[in-house]
């Protein structure tokens, strides 16, 4: 991360700007101390700070204690390996580490590789920006839904056998198949990868629509094809290089998630045994409550897992780069480009129908009355599935906004003070700040929030009020990382000098914050609220361990009845989860054409 | 064989308006220099020429190298080697490895002694390892001519490429670039703005005018 702030720190010489502003207001810095909202910018980066630190490492000690046999809440107090040996003595333990370690680490691959091959081979191409829109939609999706989804389409009934039948395969009936919960994670890399693909190659498209740094690359890119340079060799010689550091926090985030969630293996993996994660999970919620013991163990154990797995990315990362670096200069121009240009090619177009695909058996499930098997649409139509859900859906529904809502509102407040706070300094937020500001993306959430659990348990507070606090809590540790991304470079790019001249003109500090800067950043600013709703109502882990599970939402209603009997009524809950966050979206990109047109323009 | 480069009923047009039509024959050693306005179409005949024609441009005409017809050659496939006014030298390699890079494959010693040599000749000897952003605007100028020169082009085309020197650093590197120009006798195509670019190449001079 702090390489992209040095970037933009560099770029947009922020730094400067902001120091000749100083200056400017220094006859007025009396003023400034004793301003009420000055003086609350200033300690916006510390209240941010609390507000990650405590409940992460709070409930990492929250963990740690019970993992070793100290639990006040089962009046157990003998320190202890008691939670370990429960742990090694499960049956299946090392199929549940392999599996975790396996999906974590392919679907990471996969995704970053399929990312590599279509940057390169579309590389200053229009196709680049047409493959971006089809996928960003996708990053809306909850893990949840998309999981759903995928089901859907692998299902031995799926989509793709009913395609396939009865004409190729013969099958009159549904076939006996072991898609999804495939005892070797297949389903759930496949989920995995689809999910994380787009997420990483918009980072990258991100890191390259920088100005200066995409303007250099691209010139350079055209230097190695001048040079001979067949264009997937000058992007994988030339741009990777430069491009990889702007990616590696992105995939560090993207390989934690991917060996610690619950989501996708809850719905597409195996049950005997299941991830780590997931048998963690279960553990937690038995009703023997001596099982939390091992469950905290296993937390640990999930700590050192997805720790191993990003120290062994940065191993791999070292040794290809010592493999590799001769080859840069070797002057070979042509490593068979025509032929990777089109596997590319097909693999993109596979994504993509395989994309399309699961989203149009999910909206045939949604309505379909009667559907035979090898039928590819189904045999009649019905808006009831839709309708039971309404009237069951109003609780869910008020939670899933409210959560969302408060806890979007608290992450853009914060993120603009801290921001604010970074130009009234003159300097970018610490090193150690930044790095705090991406911990609950790096750290596993099932150890840290099964701590806040045991805490929380300790305290002894049982009203439901408290569980919506503690649920948005939970939820903020998510959302916050997404809008500081996503709101710090717009506004590190801001334009210093309005600012300049609005207190030039005798305006309050406050009020150049409020009616100078946050007018000019109203779409960023939505952008970034539709992005933070969106994380919010896909929370399921944090919603159910914060809230006790006493609060659902309309992720944790369908998660639960993913494994049910209906598939009609998954699939309209895994629609209706989409729905949510593509209406925050369409807002955040409808609203600016109407409101503060002018600041835009 | 002597060398050419041929650009036959070259028509340029952006947005279907004809923005220069050009037929012209620059043989190996000679420089062809383009003035004109910006706007003119300059850079876009250089795009045109190396194969990156953007979108909302489009050409009738050929361009011939060597007795062979590029016009429809993809640009890493053209052998047209360009000097740009920034030196556009690769952050990640070393000054040598970005020679390196432009180079033929072949022997690894017999490609660092001749890296070696051509540092040596243009005055960078030693400089191989240090890395190009430590290098001040007249060396890093000189690395991009040897990674053009030593990627073995057919010909060359210089887009105002002593605009960010100054004055007398202008002077040696055009005198640098002019001579092994004419040494490996390659056609070359200059564009420029400033009449002493133009009066040093001692070749034919084109001035465009702005048309729309």
């Amino acid at each position: 991360m702090t390489n992209i702030q040095n970037k933009n720190s560099i770029d947009k010489a922020v730094i400067p700007k902001s120091k000749g502003k100083n200056n400017s207001q220094s006859g007025s810095q009396l003023n400034h101390s004793t301003d009420w909202f000055t003086r609350m910018v200033k300690f916006s980066p510390k209240f941010l700070l609390l507000l990650l630190i405590v409940p992460v490492f709070g409930g990492l000690i929250g963990v740690l204690l019970p993992a070793f046999g100290w639990a006040p809440a089962l009046s157990q107090y003998d320190f202890g390996f008691q939670g370990f040996n429960a742990l090694w003595q499960t049956s299946g333990f090392g199929q549940m580490i392999g599996l975790s370690i396996a999906t974590g680490l392919v679907s990471t691959l996969l995704a970053f590789v399929v990312t590599l091959m279509i940057l390169a081979a579309f590389f200053n191409s229009v196709w680049l920006d047409r493959i971006q829109q089809i996928l960003s939609p996708i990053l809306v999706i909850p893990h949840a839904a998309a999981a759903i989804a995928v089901g859907f389409l692998i299902a031995p009934s799926g989509m793709i056998s009913r395609l396939f039948s009865p004409w190729l395969s013969g099958w009159e009936l549904a076939p006996n198949g072991i898609f999804p919960h495939d005892p070797y994670g297949i389903s759930i890399i496949l989920g995995l990868t689809l999910k994380e693909l787009p997420f990483l190659l918009l980072m990258a498209l991100g890191a390259l629509a920088q100005p200066e740094l995409g303007k250099k690359l691209r010139s350079q890119h055209k230097v190695a094809l001048n040079l001979g340079y067949c264009p997937m060799t000058a992007f994988f010689k030339v741009i990777l290089p430069s491009l990889y550091p702007l990616l590696r926090l992105p995939l560090l985030a993207v390989l934690a998630y991917a060996s610690s969630s619950v989501e996708m293996p809850l719905i597409l993996g195996p049950n005997t045994p299941p991830t780590l994660a997931v048998a963690i999970m279960q553990w937690f919620n038995d009703v023997d409550l001596n099982l939390r013991i091992k469950a905290s163990a296993g937390a640990l154990l999930q700590l050192a897992l997805t720790g191993g797995l990003l120290a062994l990315w940065l191993l791999g990362e070292k040794l290809v780069k010592c493999l590799f670096c001769e080859s840069l200069t070797n002057g070979r121009r042509e490593y068979g480009g025509a032929y990777w240009q089109t596997i590319t090619g097909v693999v993109t177009v596979s994504v993509i129908v395989f994309i399309g695909l699961a989203l149009l058996g999910l909206v045939f499930w949604s309505i379909a009355g009667f559907w035979r098997f090898p039928t590819a649409l189904p045999d009649s139509f019905t808006l009831l599935h839709w309708q039971s859900a309404a009237m069951q859906v109003g609780e869910p529904l008020f939670n899933t906004l409210f959560i969302g809502i408060i806890t979007t509102l608290i992450a853009i407040s914060l993120t603009l003070l801290c921001l604010e706070s970074e130009q009234i300094k003159g300097k970018l937020l610490s090193r150690f700040t930044s790095l705090i500001i991406y911990i609950p993306l790096l750290v596993p959430s099932i150890a840290f929030l099964f701590g806040l659990v045991w805490i929380q348990q300790l305290l002894a507070v049982q009203v439901s009020f408290i569980s919506y606090i503690n649920v948005i809590i939970a939820h903020l540790l998510f959302v916050l990382p997404y809008v500081f991304l996503s709101l710090a470079s717009s506004y590190r790019q801001l334009d210093s000098r309005f600012a300049i001249v609005a207190a030039s003109l005798g305006t309050k500090p406050c009020k150049v914050f409020l009616k100078v800067k946050l007018p000019q950043l109203f779409a960023p600013i939505l952008i970034a609220a539709a992005l933070g709703l969106a994380i919010s109502f896909g929370q399921y882990l944090p919603t159910l361990l914060a809230g006790g599970g006493r609060i659902t939402t309309i992720t944790t209603e369908a998660i639960t009845l993913a494994n049910g009997a209906s598939r009609r009524t998954s699939a309209v809950y895994a629609l209706m989860q989409m729905l949510l966050p593509l209406i925050g979206f369409i807002l955040a990109w409808v609203l600016p054409k109407f409101i503060y047109k002018t600041a835009h323009r | 064989m002597q060398s050419s480069l041929h650009i036959k009923n070259l028509q340029l047009f952006r947005h279907n308006e004809l923005l220069l039509s050009l037929n012209e024959q620059v043989n190996g050693g000679e420089i062809l220099t383009l003035m004109g306005p910006s706007g003119s179409g300059k850079s876009s005949l250089l795009n045109w020429l190396t194969g990156s024609l953007p979108s909302g441009f489009h050409a009738d005409g050929e361009v011939w190298l060597n007795d062979s017809n590029i016009t429809f050659t993809p640009a890493h496939q053209r052998h047209v080697g360009v000097l740009y006014q920034d030196a556009l030298l690769f952050s990640h390699l070393s000054v040598a490895g970005n020679i390196a890079f432009a180079m033929p494959p072949g022997n690894k010693k017999q490609r660092l002694e001749k890296i070696d040599a051509a540092l040596e000749q243009v005055g960078l000897k030693g400089l191989a390892d240090r890395h190009p952003d430590n290098l001040s605007g007249g060396q890093q100028a000189r690395v991009a001519l040897l990674r053009v020169l030593l990627s073995e082009p057919k010909a060359i085309l210089l887009d105002e490429p002593f605009s960010k020197l100054d004055s007398q650093l202008r002077e040696d590197t055009r005198q640098l670039v002019f001579e092994q120009i004419r040494y490996h006798k390659l056609p070359a195509i200059m564009v420029t703005h400033d009449h002493s670019d133009a009066e040093a190449a001692v070749g034919k001079i084109i001035t465009l005018s702005k048309l729309a």
